[in-house]
């Protein structure tokens, strides 16, 4: 009897086993990409979110008007060329001619004017209108030529026009109410194929693609994997060709493959730890300037995140408006204590620092940041809290005295300032200098003369410290060996595929 | 029903985090918000959204998702075979462990197979599911491919989930049936049985396993909506796109009407279980029937 129930047991097993055998899943098809992406987007819809794993879907199936190349710098993209008036307020814009949609129309002026109404429109609520919100009006005198008439001189809109958020819809669709959240309809060089939620995502090739010869793969396919430890064994495996990203403790697990390479590359981050300037203590601007003297930042560059570079005011090290201010801030813990002295600052005072928990390498950078201003005689509580509540309570709230963040750059300077010196900011830093400045860096166009403008508004914001500056990380990008190619679209973050191969 | 949805709804409201934000992200502007909430319907009163919501839930209308759009009751239908399919597996692997090894134990008490058993409930109680699936995937999907490392659609990406999942289970299960059997081998009708001459086999495997099985087919139903709740974070380790994945994300975005729509849609799976099990208990125990 005894045999009898280890048998059906047995049999069970086998059953199941045999049965998910007989169940093999396809093998792709050539020429076919496997990539590891971390979350299923919220939705395809490039108006309707902001969310990062969108647009990065959404490279691939969109093009904009202009859009940044490899060094940051915009160029010309689905339009040939554009013109901007003297006074600033007459933009025109000359579109590529024989372009076409996935679904066959062919891409005219009355597309960009239909998507930039949906886009600015109450009904579409879009988070991103406002960066849209100074155009008064479109005109189309002729199939490729857009005229924007803007109520104000608007630097950063070419900028807005080149992210995500300015993907280019057809008209036709737009028209008839189409469902761009789950079938995105648009000129880029993949066409999605399917999409199971939670699951993959897979891109065709778009054999009328603008750009001739490219996209070079036949297929994208997204494979939807939270676990990162999977994702490594993915690519070890060779079941996953290329991934965002990979976190510094599997670093050397992949270094030590004979197929897979590392690239490394400097992120668009401003890492920092931010001080409520409205805060009794914190109000003083000799705390500030203390505790980031008190923080060894290479040292948390290195164990919290994966390396990087120092930065010693409020701009990405890598962005062209950034400027050289780390000398303001050496590590020196003994500075420190004269000038928490001097600002009577002791035992007594004790400071909340919060950290979003779902964000590893804050949170473990936080863990660093109290152990060094312990040192130096501040007492830091942490609180760890969940990402909406960052978002709603710290963020947007002001409802704390110390956080870990990190600043995604943007790809107008105006995107990373703007807001600053006034109340509306999280640090509650008040500086009506460095806000007038900002407000006129907007309306002026020129790198150079804009540059000149945002130098002094970082030194302010270095000299004063609303934040404890750290650094700007790298990127430690896997892919397999006969992988080449692979890019990732600077400051945006976006996955390019366009010139990828696969040997 | 109504109580669970009042809770739920109330509860989801007074944590912080707002969906207009998610959606918007950090760097939106104050207008944004409002334009965002003013759409998702986030700016009327409390009350009048719960008297909204109560009165489509009444009619079975769960609501469309404030991130993605569609309806909930698609998103949870589309998500709900995986999950349950898993989940099921589960309890089947559960079973199988649990009942052959438990009635081993108990019938052969303080040998080898009993040791055997009480080591392995010991350490699939002490082990979490989630360690288990990692292992299980860096072994039978890394070491030998035997299995998919990710990604859904067939049989064979349940195995390893659902043998993550059963062998916490079994454990429990596991005690259970040897105490179950053990109590039933005491009592008068397994010795009255024996003095009638009946062999050791029929009195162990007819007379004391039915009785014995009472409890524990209790235990499994439960167990079956904990394999649910189970299926969560094996969900995610598996790459898995069921249920547990679906509510983790709309959670975390605050996604009020998929957030409602689930915890009503689980409570009323559970409680369906709890029927299922009451009828089947009376089924198998003709005593119940009568009183």
């Amino acid at each position: 009897m005894n045999n009898l129930i280890i048998r059906t047991t047995g049999l069970a097993f086998m059953v199941l086993i045999i049965g998910g055998l007989i169940a093999f899943p396809g093998v792709a098809a050539a020429k076919a990409l496997n990539f590891a992406l971390s979350g299923n987007p919220d939705t395809l819809d490039p108006h309707k979110t902001s969310g990062t794993l969108t647009f990065q879907t959404l490279k691939s199936i969109y093009d904009t008007l202009a859009e940044p190349d490899m060094s940051g710098r915009i160029v010309p993209a689905l339009a040939e060329r554009w013109e901007v008036s003297d006074d600033a307020l007459t933009w025109t814009f000359y579109l590529r001619k024989g372009v076409v949609f996935h679904n066959g129309d062919k891409l005219t002026s009355k597309d960009v004017k239909a998507t930039l109404e949906r886009l600015t429109d109450k009904a579409t609520a879009s988070p991103k209108a406002k960066e849209f919100a100074a155009i008064t009006a479109i005109e189309t005198p002729d199939d490729t030529t857009v005229v924007l008439k803007l109520k104000e001189p608007l630097s950063p809109l070419l900028a807005s026009l080149a992210s995500g958020w300015g993907a280019i819809l057809p008209k036709r669709l737009i028209d008839g109410g189409h469902d761009f959240a789950n079938q995105p309809v648009g000129t880029g060089p993949f066409r999605l194929k399917n999409w199971v939620r939670d699951s993959q995502i897979v891109l065709e090739k778009n054999k009328n693609y603008w750009m001739k010869g490219l996209p070079k793969l036949d297929q994208v396919i997204l494979h939807i994997i939270p676990e990162r430890a999977v994702q490594v064994q993915g690519l070890l495996a060779g079941q996953i060709d290329a991934a965002e990203f990979v976190d510094k403790d599997d670093l050397p697990l992949l270094q030590d493959s004979p197929d897979v390479k590392i690239n490394k590359s400097l992120t668009s981050l401003i890492l920092v730890m931010s001080m409520n300037c409205s805060h009794p203590v914190l109000k003083d601007v000799r705390v500030r300037q203390a505790i980031n003297h008190a923080i060894d930042k290479q040292q948390v560059l290195d164990v919290a995140y994966s390396e990087g570079r120092i930065i010693g005011t409020f701009m990405d090290y890598g962005n062209a408006y950034y400027k050289d201010f780390t000398h303001l801030y050496p590590f020196d813990p003994e500075k420190a204590k004269k000038l928490l002295a001097e600002a009577g600052v002791g035992k007594d005072t004790t400071l909340e620092l919060f950290l979003p928990q779902n964000y590893e390498l804050h949170v473990k950078a936080g863990e660093m940041y109290q152990a060094m201003l312990s040192q130096v005689g501040l007492n830091v509580k942490i609180k760890l809290v969940d990402w909406s509540t960052w978002i709603s309570d710290v963020y947007r709230g002001a409802k704390y005295d110390l956080t870990v963040i990190g600043h995604t750059g943007k790809l107008d300077p105006d995107g990373t300032l703007g807001g600053y010196g006034t109340e509306g900011r999280y640090v509650k830093w008040i500086n009506p200098r460095a806000a007038e400045l900002i407000d006129k860096a907007k309306t002026v166009s020129g790198f150079e003369n804009r540059k000149m403008l945002y130098d002094e508004v970082l030194e302010l914001m270095a000299k004063e410290g609303p934040f404890m500056y750290l650094g700007t990380s790298f990127r430690h990008v896997p892919v397999r060996k006969n992988v080449s190619d692979f890019r990732m679209t600077p400051i945006l973050d976006t996955f390019d595929f366009r010139w990828t191969t696969l040997k | 029903m109504l109580i669970i949805s009042t809770i739920v709804f109330l509860v989801i409201r007074v944590i912080p985090g707002d969906p207009a934000l998610v959606i918007a992200g950090i760097d939106a502007s104050e207008s944004d918000i409002k334009a965002i909430r003013a759409k998702l319907g986030t700016d009327k009163p409390i009350l009048t959204q719960y008297v909204d919501w109560i009165w489509k839930v009444m009619r079975f209308d769960f609501d469309t998702s404030m991130i993605s759009g569609q309806p909930v009751t698609q998103l949870i239908l589309e998500r709900l075979p995986l999950t349950l399919t898993l989940a099921l597996m589960g309890l089947v692997i559960s079973i199988f462990i649990a009942i052959p090894l438990g009635v081993v134990s108990a019938v052969k008490r303080w040998s080898a197979w009993d040791y055997l058993g009480m080591i392995f409930s010991q350490i699939g109680m002490a082990i979490p599911s989630f360690w288990l699936g990692i292992i299980l995937l860096l072994l039978l999907s890394v070491k030998i491919k035997l299995f998919p490392l990710f990604g859904g659609g067939t049989l064979k990406h349940l195995v390893l989930p659902a043998i993550s999942l059963g062998i916490a289970r079994a454990a429990v299960l596991l005690r259970l049936t040897r105490a179950a059997m053990i109590e039933e081998l005491s009592k008068e009708y397994v010795v009255a049985a024996r003095s009638k001459g009946l062999t050791e086999r029929m009195v162990n495997y007819k007379h004391a396993l039915k009785n014995a099985l009472l409890p524990v087919i209790t235990i499994a139903g439960i167990q079956l909506g904990y394999m649910l709740g189970g299926a969560i974070i094996i969900e995610q380790v598996f790459s898995l796109p069921g249920l547990g994945r679906l509510f983790l994300f709309g959670v975390y975005q605050r996604d009020f009407p998929l957030i409602q729509g689930g915890v009503v849609f689980v409570a009323f799976i559970f409680s369906f279980i709890n029927f299922t099990v009451d009828i089947l208990y009376s089924v198998l125990n003709p005593r119940i029937r009568i009183s």
